[in-house]
């Protein structure tokens, strides 16, 4: 290697320790930029996701119809397809309407927003919504769903923000069961994989009488993120370890396929 | 100088591409990384003060998209891609200097080995940010399935990018004395 391109190198080199030395909130702000230049870009994909998404499901109804009625005639496929693409708009209307009415029985200050996407690193659990400060959202505000509680903001631009989900082993909250009113904290699991992800309940007494089917909640500590009283799952397992007790929790909310969410404001 | 553009442009489309690809199931619901193919492209057919430069600015690109800020708390920070990167610019060019170093063979090699090591740096960061170090069969899998996925998209982007007209794989730069 040339001398010239050895002090090239440690050129780059120390430009790539100046970017590690940035504090948090210096990080914060250049990501903030940069989904800001990319929000266009980033709802562009969701919706061109969208679309193939819905073509996909469309091929799906189409495939089963032909199986179902292979001797029907091509008039009689038509009507069923028609049928079907309303059966479809039925339905969004009530996702929408369920959505619209927890939104104005919650006692929560909520946003609605939707997913646009996922994170494409493997070792952490976050999604990114198209709600941020433009919509008065700000960081460490919950993030919920009709079922439960999603996870919390992170990072936010004007129309686009980040959202540590539950299942990110990062993400504990301080939860409480239900029934018996013991309270641990819970938080995601680093391996969790794909498809349903469980949660773990640390830290709960070894003598704790929890069984399968109790209802978590988040627990409200003073001065936290969260609100008491947002269902965070059901127990599904309890053990006992050598100094305290962990269940294995399954989500309330569908954190595999979010669509739509809400992030909480503050109390009405 | 297009090529040089298409690389550039390529380098951010695959940052948001690769937010919409799919998890791979089959390793345990892995992602597909598209930037580490495009890098040791670039590192490979640039001269390596533009290598460099790629190697940060694609760093820079990578990390931003990726960056998680919880708080105070910052596991993998600003800046980590791009020494990685500017580090594989430079061992690439020594395994493979720049007159014959691009063929679709060596830039399958290292899109293949960069992912998995970029992974493995990330976990291992990741591990000793936590203060727990977990090695199953599924961090496994998360680390060899990208690295699989770059395997097999190296060859594709490769004849990609060599449709772009003056692209003359492995003769790049090569001067013929007369």
């Amino acid at each position: 290697m040339k001398p010239l391109h050895l002090v090239l190198l440690a050129a780059a080199v120390i430009v790539a320790v100046v970017f590690l030395a940035f504090s948090p909130d210096r990080m914060r702000a250049w990501q903030s930029r940069f989904f800001d230049v990319s929000t266009p870009a980033l709802q562009a994909g969701a919706a061109i996701n969208n679309r193939i998404s819905k073509l996909n499901k469309g091929l799906r109804t189409v495939d089963e119809i032909e199986a179902e009625n292979a001797a029907l005639t091509a008039q009689n496929n038509e009507l069923r397809a028609s049928s079907q693409l309303l059966k479809d708009l039925a339905e969004e209307n009530r996702r929408l309407r369920d959505t619209l009415g927890y939104r104005e029985r919650s006692a929560f200050s909520l946003v609605p927003a939707q997913v646009v996407s996922r994170d494409s690193g493997n070792w952490w659990s976050s999604v990114k919504i198209n709600r941020g400060f433009g919509s008065e959202i700000d960081s460490a505000q919950p993030v919920l769903t009709a079922d439960g509680l999603v996870g919390r903001t992170t990072t936010v631009a004007k129309d686009i923000s980040m959202v540590l989900l539950l299942t990110d082993e990062t993400c504990q909250v301080a939860a409480r069961v239900e029934e018996t009113g013991d309270q641990g904290i819970i938080s995601g699991q680093r391996t969790a994989g794909e498809g349903s992800p469980t949660l773990v309940l640390n830290f709960l007494k070894r003598n704790a009488d929890i069984k399968p089917g109790m209802k978590i909640v988040t627990a409200g500590v003073s001065g936290g993120v969260f609100p008491a009283g947002i269902p965070l799952g059901t127990v599904r397992e309890f053990r006992t370890r050598e100094l305290d007790g962990q269940a294995i929790i399954e989500p309330a909310a569908d954190l595999g396929r979010l669509e739509d969410v809400f992030v909480v404001r503050g109390t009405k | 100088m297009i090529r040089a553009a298409v690389l550039v442009v390529s380098a951010y489309l695959a940052v948001i591409v690769q937010e919409f690809l799919p998890a791979m199931p089959f390793f345990a619901g892995a992602h597909v990384y598209l930037l580490p193919v495009i890098v040791c492209f670039a590192v490979l057919w640039f001269p390596f003060p533009a290598a460099l430069a790629f190697a940060l600015y694609a760093g820079l690109l990578g990390d931003l998209a990726m960056l998680h800020v919880d708080g105070e708390h910052v596991e993998i920070g600003l800046g980590w891609s791009m020494l990685f990167y500017v580090f594989l610019a430079a061992v690439l060019r020594l395994v493979a200097p720049a007159p014959s170093g691009l063929r679709w063979e060596t830039h399958c090699l290292a899109s293949g080995a960069a992912t998995f090591l970029l992974l493995a740096g990330q976990y291992l960061t990741v591990c000793l940010r936590r203060e727990s170090f977990l090695l199953n069969g599924e961090v496994f899998a998360q680390l060899a399935g990208p690295a699989l996925a770059a395997l097999l998209l190296a060859p594709l982007l490769f004849f990609f990018f060599s449709l772009f007209p003056g692209f003359d794989p492995g003769r790049r730069g090569r001067r013929v004395k007369r």
